[in-house]
């Protein structure tokens, strides 16, 4: 594929990203940090965020499987994985975190169960859409391009 | 029954109080005048109570709202009639039972007094009956024991016929004796066998008595024998011929003396109808007494009699027959007398029901023609008796009850009612029942009466307090129902406005968070724009995208900030800052930077302070700027010519100053300041023995559209504006006034509008603001030794005049020329008539007073003429400006020139006007301080170089002092900067800084951030000139707080020329490379050498933050919660696994680390606990390692929370680039200052 033609793609599909709010302007921060000394950061970054939400994400569905559900502890997962997503960028993680979060408040076993199953899948999305993202990247790097800010 | 009645009563009450709760408190104030009684059980019942009343009325206000006022005065009303009804109970009760009570015991009492009086009344004449009888029987039996004695004297067969004439005048003279022994007897009678009959008769009616006898027909008394048989034979013959069927006998009566017995008449003969009751043998055919109840014509009353025959000697056979009779009158006489004292009727019959005796009148017998008969009780001619003895037959009949005892209370006899009784006295031959009837009037009649009186008194007497008792509830309740009334009111009221409360506190709560939630990303933005703007490989086109955009975001910023601000205010969250600022300068940045937009307006800003206002105040500079920005922006708004004047003077509260300079009305702020300070009292005295507080007064001075006087307290309230039309002509919120009265008074300062002369608006207001003790009053130029002069040419008259008191007031001689022809004519006068002779000059004959004042110029010796010209004044339309500009040339040797530039003046005529030499420039609008430049520059010049002026040598001394100046005036500026919201200090940094580059350089600085249309110009000039776009770049980096860069600079862009050569592209490269150089070097320098340790537990985040500060070349060492943090401290950090190895860390003496960016959600060990714990650990080192918090939550509250703990500062996530290294900077910097002093 032209080279010119993956980059255009990268930019598209990076723009759509951000249009359809799966990022924010905190990834953008993020890309802007990479330099030459830290030529990965990015995807450095992003799978830290991957590790540190899996674990998270299965914290959480341990904590909710509980007979008597700590609300603490789960607020306080939620309350790390809305602030790992923040600094990510990853928008609709965040938010689906603020609803968690309210449901925990109330004490909501149901809404945090329907809001753990929304995480789930904004989480995966996000994760699908930063994958093949990074894999057009490498693509790019491959072709011996470089990658359009 | 007290007690009964009171524990119903209370019974009532508790119901009531239960019932109605909302009528607890009253009930329970009513209650508690009963005492004891009512706080008994009023101690245990009022807390329910209340708290019911509570509960109640807070659910009342809440679900009924507005309808409570009538229901509260239906339950009052309900409360009131339960009342009035348990009242109604209660007295009703008491008079019934009052009543029962006093009846039932009262007749029950005389019931037994009454039965026992009647008991007696019917014993006593029976017991007479009784008595008769007795003595009845005992004559009987006295007449009989004598006749017996008598007789067996006689009987002797000898001598019969006198014997027996001597025996019956025996008889005789004893049965006298016996008869007039008893006066009661009616007769007594003796019958003989042979029928020789003697009576003796007492006729009681004629008060006679009488003596009756047969004439004998047969002395012989002897012939016993013969006589028994025929006796035995024919007993009953006998009897009959005895009495009546003896009708040869002839009866003779001889009327007696009632004493003595003597014979006082003739014996008459009497008819047999006459006769007496004469007992004959036949009423003792048994011979036994016998009774029986006669009749007699002689009296009326029934009569007894007894008779007792008398036996022979030998006892075998009755020679006569005794027979008393007694009348029954004295019986119905005690009866008569017993009635009469005690009312009522008694009567004795017989068994048989013959009336023996009543104690009435009637007549006891029938007057038949047989004579008379007894009578039968029912016949009597007595009404009562004969009813009564028909109602007993009638109720009884024959089958009278054991003992013939009857006791009837209430017998109804025609209409009235009577107690009955009898009795019953059995006699052996004569039974008697005695009855006894008395009217039940007679016993009862009071009682029933007076029963009946006093059940109506008492019915009257409980209808009477019933009443009364209703009045009074009413009376009393009533002030209890209005009180109720008006505390539902009330309470409602309160309730409303608890609401209104509640709800603009969820709305400024609302806003809070909301602007909070929005002010995150847009901080975001701005930092990215930042990050943009600083960014290489942007088109000029993008850039100028890119700016607009965060002037953009800043404006939007800056209003979330007014939300936020004003909700701040109204949670009561706004914590003013206390620093120290120059007062004076953030003005001068908010007048320059207003100007920009008033000169579009052809409004004129002006900024008059006086001099006495300290250079330095504590306060919340950020806050101060607030409110005057907010005030002149507003006046802008509304003033479309004119000018806008921002005064200002400083009032010591210990001191009365002598600033009557300012405005005419100096007194009326000074008298409200008076009532103030009284108001306040020991409040303000403290503050401003503790703190030397000062009070500044401010005004703001338009000459818009003004405000109408009734809207003058209400402009600040939120949300309203004087006009609504406003905001279509010049939209707005409303929101701003509000902000700065808010401010105002949370400085402790206030504001209102003042009435004005002429048009236009004038808001006053004052702040408290305190100086610090050691104000250092700078030393001021003594301008008047220098003998400088100013020609001030500028358009706008306001600011000309009072530049030009200020200047003679400082001892600098002033000319005002308004416009271009003034300013020749001055200058014309001053030089030419210096030249020539001054008689000349009268053909010029400039204005009076001008001449005047060039007279007393030209009267200084050697002067130093400062020409401010506003760039206004030539023509810049058309080519003429360069003719005016030449003009003045002329001129340039004797005098300097300060050009007063538009912000948009072209760079053709700066550049013009450079080349000319003109090197002192200034921005409009002219103030204090920039005129204080312009004089300070002229005097250093005229100092330095007093004869040989080359442009190009002054120039660059010039602006060696400037921009050594500048620098001075910089560090100072950010370090009060430093702390204030990004946008506001950047703001007022850039401006201040430009405004303090008095000499060479227009201020772009102002221009980029503050007007959007100019800025495609502004990128152009600096395309075309190095020498901006450097200076510019370094105001940028002063901004940044990184300085000492462009003293190089200046000299690589030294010569203007040489800029205007190269092509746009190389421009473009050149300046893209001046920013790589610029940029990379303040990267290195912002944090280049600080050791930052990290502690945050994401891990995203601390890669994010870790890479942000290593960027700027600080020295990182993340950890991932606070226990960490805390070993990291304590140990030496070499060990730290999570340290990057390609960092050189510095291992040196103290602290290992500069500074500690704290998460403060942790694991193991939150950031307050991590921090509070290194400050203890640190009291035994001494360090003070600034720890910046790092939180999620952006309210004031965690803010207030951070620094309790002992945090520094405080950041909020997302991290802004930005602010992060301006903090750190900072922290970092003062740490440093701390370690060199120690």
């Amino acid at each position: 594929m032209d080279l010119f033609q993956l980059q255009r793609r990268l930019v598209d599909y990076r723009a759509s990203l951000y249009h359809e709010d799966f990022l924010d302007e905190q990834f953008s921060q993020l890309q802007d940090l990479q330099d030459e000394n830290n030529p990965d950061f990015v995807v450095e970054v992003v799978t830290l965020f991957f590790e540190d939400s899996e674990r998270l994400l299965n914290e959480l569905a341990k904590a909710l499987e509980q007979p008597i559900i700590d609300f603490k502890r789960v607020d306080a997962h939620v309350h790390q994985f809305k602030g790992s997503s923040s600094s990510i960028g990853a928008q609709r993680v965040q938010k689906a975190c603020i609803a968690f979060r309210n449901y925990c408040e109330e004490q909501n076993v149901e809404g945090c169960l329907k809001c753990l199953q929304q995480l789930r899948h904004e989480y995966s999305l996000v994760k699908t859409k930063l994958e093949s993202m990074f894999q057009l990247e490498q693509q790019i790097l491959s072709a011996g391009g470089s990658i359009p800010m | 029954m007290a007690e009964k009645s009171f524990e119903t009563a209370s019974q009532a009450y508790r119901s009531t109080s239960s019932e109605g709760s909302p009528m607890d408190t009253p009930l329970r104030k009513v209650l508690s005048r009963i005492p004891g009684f009512a706080s008994s059980w009023g101690k245990k019942k009022a807390p329910r109570g209340r708290r019911i009343f509570h509960r109640d009325v807070e659910e009342d206000e809440f679900q009924y709202g507005s309808s409570h006022c009538l229901s509260s005065y239906y339950s009052v009303f309900v409360a009131r009639l339960a009342i009035m009804v348990m009242l109604a109970i209660l007295i009703g009760l008491l008079t019934v039972l009052t009543w029962h009570f006093t009846r039932v015991y009262t007749t029950k009492s005389l019931n037994t007094l009454a039965y026992g009086l009647r008991y007696e009344l019917l014993q006593r004449p029976i017991l007479r009956m009784w008595n008769i009888l007795n003595s009845t029987s005992e004559i009987t039996t006295a007449q009989v024991k004598l006749s017996e004695y008598v007789i067996r004297r006689y009987s002797k067969p000898t001598d019969q016929a006198e014997q027996i004439e001597q025996l019956y005048q025996m008889m005789k003279d004893i049965t006298w004796a016996l008869f007039a022994s008893r006066k009661a007897l009616n007769a007594i009678t003796i019958n003989y066998r042979n029928g020789f009959v003697q009576a003796f008769h007492r006729d009681h009616r004629s008060n006679n008595t009488f003596y009756i006898y047969s004439n004998l027909a047969n002395y012989s008394i002897s012939d016993t024998e013969s006589y028994d048989d025929k006796m035995q034979s024919s007993r009953q013959g006998w009897n009959d011929q005895f009495i009546h069927g003896n009708v040869s006998a002839i009866w003779y009566r001889q009327p007696l003396d009632p004493v003595t017995g003597e014979k006082k008449g003739k014996p008459s003969q009497i008819p047999p109808e006459d006769l007496i009751n004469i007992a004959g043998p036949s009423q003792v055919p048994d011979g036994v007494a016998s009774w029986h109840v006669a009749v007699s014509k002689y009296t009326d009353s029934p009569l007894l009699s007894a008779a007792l025959p008398v036996w022979d000697a030998s006892n075998t056979s009755i020679v006569a027959v005794v027979g008393v009779t007694t009348a029954l009158y004295s019986v119905g006489q005690l009866m008569k007398e017993l009635v009469e004292v005690h009312s009522g009727y008694i009567y004795l019959t017989s068994q048989e029901g013959y009336l023996l005796a009543t104690s009435t009148n009637t007549p006891l017998l029938n007057n038949t023609a047989k004579g008379p008969k007894l009578m039968m009780a029912v016949n009597s001619e007595d009404r009562v008796i004969r009813m009564g003895a028909q109602w007993l037959q009638k109720t009884y009949g024959n089958k009278f009850p054991p003992g013939h005892v009857v006791h009837v209370e209430k017998a109804n006899l025609g209409g009235q009612h009577y107690y009955i009784d009898s009795f019953f006295l059995n006699l052996k031959r004569l039974p008697i029942v005695g009855v006894i009837i008395i009217p039940r009037k007679y016993i009862m009649g009071k009682v029933d009466e007076r029963a009946l009186k006093t059940l109506v008194i008492l019915i009257s007497a409980s209808v009477c307090i019933l009443v009364i008792g209703c009045v009074c509830i009413l009376i009393l309740t009533n002030g209890v129902s209005k009180e109720m009334k008006l505390r539902a009111e009330l309470i409602s009221h309160l309730d409303a406005r608890r609401r209104a409360e509640a709800s603009s506190n969820y709305k400024s709560q609302f806003l809070a968070n909301m602007s909070h939630e929005l002010r995150t990303p847009m901080a975001a933005v701005i930092g990215l724009l930042d990050i943009l703007i600083c960014d290489d490989c942007l088109t000029n086109e993008q850039y100028a995208m890119v700016t607009q955009i965060r002037k953009c975001s800043t404006a939007l910023l800056r209003l979330l900030n007014n939300i936020l601000d004003l909700s701040k205010v109204e949670s009561g969250k706004l914590v003013l800052e206390e620093a120290e600022f120059d007062l004076g300068r953030e003005l001068e940045g908010l007048v320059d930077m207003f100007s920009v937009q008033c000169i579009n307006h052809n409004v004129e800003t002006v900024l008059d302070l006086s001099d006495d206002i300290p250079k330095v105040v504590r306060g919340d500079s950020a806050r101060v700027v607030q409110v005057f920005a907010n005030l002149i922006s507003n006046s802008i708004k509304f003033t479309t010519s004119g000018h806008i004047v921002l005064r200002g003077w400083c009032e010591n509260p210990n001191v009365s100053s002598d600033s009557g300079k300012f405005s005419p009305d100096q007194k009326k702020p000074l008298s409200a300041l008076k009532t103030k300070l009284k108001q306040h009292g020991n409040h303000m005295k403290k503050a401003s023995k503790k703190d030397n507080k000062m009070i500044l007064w401010f005004e703001v001075d338009d000459t818009g559209c003004g405000i109408d006087p009734s809207k003058w307290e209400s402009v600040f309230e939120s949300f309203e504006q004087a006009d609504p039309s406003t905001t279509r002509t010049h939209g707005g919120t409303g929101l701003g006034l509000c902000i700065v009265r808010t401010l105002v008074n949370k400085m402790g300062g206030e504001i209102k509008v003042v009435r004005k002369n002429g048009q236009g608006t004038l808001m006053r207001l004052f702040l408290l603001l305190s100086t610090p003790a050691d104000g250092i009053e700078q030393g001021r130029i003594d301008f008047a030794k220098h003998s400088v002069a100013v020609i001030l040419a500028l358009h706008g008259s306001m600011g000309r005049l009072i530049m030009s008191k200020w200047l003679l007031k400082n001892g600098v001689p002033t000319l005002e020329a308004s416009e271009w022809n003034e300013l020749t004519q001055i200058l014309h006068e001053l030089f030419h008539a210096r030249t020539t002779n001054s008689a000349f000059d009268t053909h010029y004959s400039p204005a009076k007073p001008v001449r005047s004042k060039v007279q007393t110029l030209q009267d200084m010796k050697n002067p130093v003429y400062i020409i401010v010209v506003d760039l206004g004044l030539l023509d810049l339309s058309t080519g003429i400006w360069k003719e005016q500009l030449n003009f003045l040339d002329k001129y340039s040797g004797q005098v300097k020139f300060a050009w007063m530039l538009n912000h948009d003046t072209s760079n053709a005529i700066k550049m013009e006007l450079r080349r000319k030499g003109h090197i002192l420039m200034v921005n409009k609008p002219l103030y204090k301080a920039k005129m204080l430049h312009i004089l300070e520059a002229v005097i250093k010049e005229s100092c330095v170089e007093p004869q040989d002026r080359s442009p190009n040598v002054t120039k660059g001394t010039l602006k060696q002092s400037d921009s050594h100046e500048c620098l001075e005036i910089d560090s100072t500026q950010f370090e009060t900067c430093s702390s204030d919201e990004s946008d506001i200090s950047e703001m007022t940094g850039a401006n201040s800084v430009s405004s303090a580059r008095t000499g060479e350089q227009p201020k772009e600085g102002t221009v980029l951030k503050s007007s959007p249309p100019t800025l495609r110009n502004c990128l152009v000039e600096f395309t075309r000139l190095g020498l901006e776009a450097n200076n510019l770049r370094t105001e940028e980096d002063e901004c940044n707080g990184r300085f000492k860069l462009h003293n190089t600079k200046d000299v690589k862009c030294e010569n203007p020329d040489s800029s205007e050569q190269p092509s746009f592209t190389s421009n473009a490269k050149d300046r893209d490379d001046s920013y790589t150089t610029n940029k990379a070097a303040n990267e290195q320098k912002s944090l280049q050498g600080l050791r930052i340790l990290l502690a945050e537990d994401t891990p995203v985040l601390q890669r994010v933050a870790t890479i942000m500060l290593e960027k700027m070349g600080a020295v990182v060492v993340a950890v991932g919660d606070g226990l960490q943090a805390v070993e990291a401290l304590n140990c030496v950090p070499d060990g730290d696994e999570y340290r990057t190895n390609r960092l050189q860390t510095e291992i040196c003496d103290s602290p290992p680390y500069d500074l500690i960016l704290m998460d403060c959600q942790m694991p193991m060990m939150d950031g307050y606990e991590a921090t509070k714990a290194i400050r203890k650990s640190e009291e035994r080192t001494g360090w003070h390692i600034p720890i910046v918090a790092l939180t999620a939550h952006a309210m004031s509250s965690d803010k207030e929370k951070c620094l309790e703990v002992g945090m520094d500062a405080y950041l909020t996530k997302p991290v802004d680039y930005k602010l992060m290294v301006s903090t750190i900077l900072a922290l970092t910097k003062r740490s440093a200052d701390q370690r060199l002093t120690q």
